[in-house]
């Protein structure tokens, strides 16, 4: 049992250092969530005017948004400690590499659900939806669309981090993978906001709580093997 | 008259996000004199390698 | 001390005018008391455009006579231009609701061109974050700031054929209040908020300069070094001296 709580608390740690640098840089944080409603901002010209059309597209619109922001933040998370050298420092610690993996997980999850969180009023307001109707399956679509977001993010930044031309590869790696959680949230959130007349609704959460199960697993277990690298 | 309430919150910020924005203002304004102040005292309170001018 | 004055007047005009604007002029026919929120959404429509203007104005300037003075302008127009630009769409969403029935409403040029002067506002502000070196922050952020004016009009004219071509019904127009032809009473109303705003913007404009001066003497002292900023400190107190310049 002692594994278990010392993974935890250097997962916990992890994030937490992860959470006080977004918080610190706050420019960066700040820039990216600039980015991803500028991109809402600009859907609405390109898909524009007509407001029930925009309010049909709206919930992929927001996960487009959502996941733009989140290669940014997925990226960012990694390239401090890349460019510090902390993560060779990072791989000698005597320290289960699933707990560092949960660490990094949990802190872009947690940098994703702050996005969205923000990003869902300005939604709401550019394309005339009312949130109040299925908030409640709004946030568990969020919360299990960044949660499996983190977990593949944090696998491909780690596995992209040293690499050339990282900018490109990172997306280029990702959102194949990304394009199941992708679905599954743009349904689930217009099913939610809806009222979900056809009752899909668990479906498509079940869907997703599946794909980041099978992703932290995934990324669990290879994940020590990037940092070996 | 559900109206007012809009009227409210238009004014309210727009009227509340001035006050506060001058008052910041006024503080950082205040602060940054403070320290320019204190840089120039510090930095008279060398020798000088030429004479001040007054 | 004439800072001071000026400061004292704007309160006052404020003051005054919006208690007329919100309590003596009578509430529209049409839009009821809703319409009350033009007379601060307009004037701060009004003053995010003008201190673009001067932003953009004072960044060729500074290209011009690289005079750092001109890019003290220049931020302070775009920090408190910003500040006026969200105020001018936060009004606009509130008077949009109760009279379009929705928040936004993308074919209103007006609306769309001030969400994306924001943006570029923002953008601006950052973009300068980035740059130490006060030249050459100066110089990058007049020529973002001169190509985000040359493009404001070019968004207002493309929006407006926008909405041409999709024929969008305009259930109530802002412009009411502008109508020349509306009540004198209303007029009054709207021109006294927008001089009255407009000498609180002097005001604020006047302030922010100072602090940009005096931040970037900090800044100028800390590069320099304790012995070069005593000279410079000495050379400026003779100079301020000499100038009899107030420190207001």
């Amino acid at each position: 049992m002692t594994g278990l709580r010392a993974g935890t608390a250097v997962a916990l740690a992890i994030a937490r250092k992860d959470a006080m640098s977004e918080l610190r840089g706050r420019q960066a944080a700040g820039s990216t969530l600039f980015f991803a409603a500028l991109v809402l901002l600009l859907f609405g010209f390109a898909l524009g005017p007509d407001s029930r059309r925009l309010a049909e597209a709206a919930p992929g619109l927001l996960w487009l948004a959502i996941v733009f922001g989140g290669l940014l933040t997925v990226a960012r998370l990694h390239q401090l400690e890349a460019d510090d050298g902390a993560l060779e420092q990072l791989a000698r610690y005597p320290v289960d590499r699933r707990a560092i993996y949960g660490g990094k997980v949990l802190a872009a999850a947690g940098a994703m659900i702050v996005l969205g969180g923000l990003l869902l009023p300005l939604v709401a307001i550019l394309y005339g939806l009312d949130l109040a109707a299925g908030w409640p399956a709004l946030t568990a679509t969020l919360l299990l669309g960044a949660i499996g977001f983190g977990a593949v993010g944090t696998f491909y930044a780690g596995v992209t981090v040293r690499m050339r031309a990282r900018e490109v590869m990172l997306p280029l790696l990702m959102l194949p993978v990304i394009a199941p959680l992708l679905l599954a949230a743009v349904n689930a959130t217009a099913a939610a906001l809806g009222g979900d007349p056809f009752g899909e609704l668990p479906a498509w959460l079940q869907l997703l709580a599946g794909f980041d199960a099978v992703m932290l697993v995934a990324g669990a277990a290879t994940y020590g093997q990037l940092l070996e690298e | 008259m559900t109206d007012v309430w809009f009227v409210v919150a238009g004014w309210g910020v727009i009227m509340g996000g001035l006050a506060l924005y001058a008052g910041l203002l006024l503080r950082r304004l205040g602060a940054a004199r403070e320290a320019s102040l204190r840089i120039r005292r510090d930095a008279e309170a060398l020798p000088p390698p030429a004479p001040p001018a007054t | 001390m004439k800072t001071r004055i000026l400061g004292a007047a704007a309160l006052a005009a404020v003051v005054v005018a919006g208690a007329n604007a919100l309590f003596v002029v009578p509430a529209d026919v049409n839009q009821g008391d809703a319409q009350r929120i033009m007379y601060v959404h307009v004037p701060a429509a009004w003053l995010a455009y003008l201190s673009f203007g001067v932003t953009a104005l004072a960044g060729v300037g500074y290209l011009w006579r690289r005079d750092l003075r001109l890019d003290a302008v220049a931020v302070s127009g775009a920090e408190i231009g910003v500040m006026f630009t969200a105020f001018a769409i936060w009004g606009g969403m509130m008077w949009g609701r109760p009279v379009w029935g929705v928040f936004w409403q993308w074919e209103d040029p007006r609306l769309t061109t001030t969400a994306l002067l924001l943006a570029l506002y923002v953008g601006y502000l950052l973009f300068r974050r980035l740059t130490d070196d006060p030249h050459r922050r100066a110089a990058r952020a007049a020529v973002v700031g001169l190509v985000a004016a040359v493009d404001i009009p070019i968004v207002h004219f493309s929006v407006e054929w926008w909405r041409g071509l999709h024929q969008g019904p305009t259930i109530g127009s802002p412009d009411r209040v502008l109508n020349p032809a509306a009540p004198g009473q209303f007029v009054i109303a709207l021109v006294s908020m927008v001089a009255a705003f407009t000498l609180a913007w002097a005001w604020l404009m006047i302030r922010r300069y100072q602090l940009a001066r005096i931040e970037w003497q900090i800044e100028e002292h800390g590069r320099l070094g304790r012995i070069s900023a005593a000279r410079h400190a000495a050379r400026t107190a003779a100079a301020r001296a000499a100038s009899g310049e107030g420190a207001t």
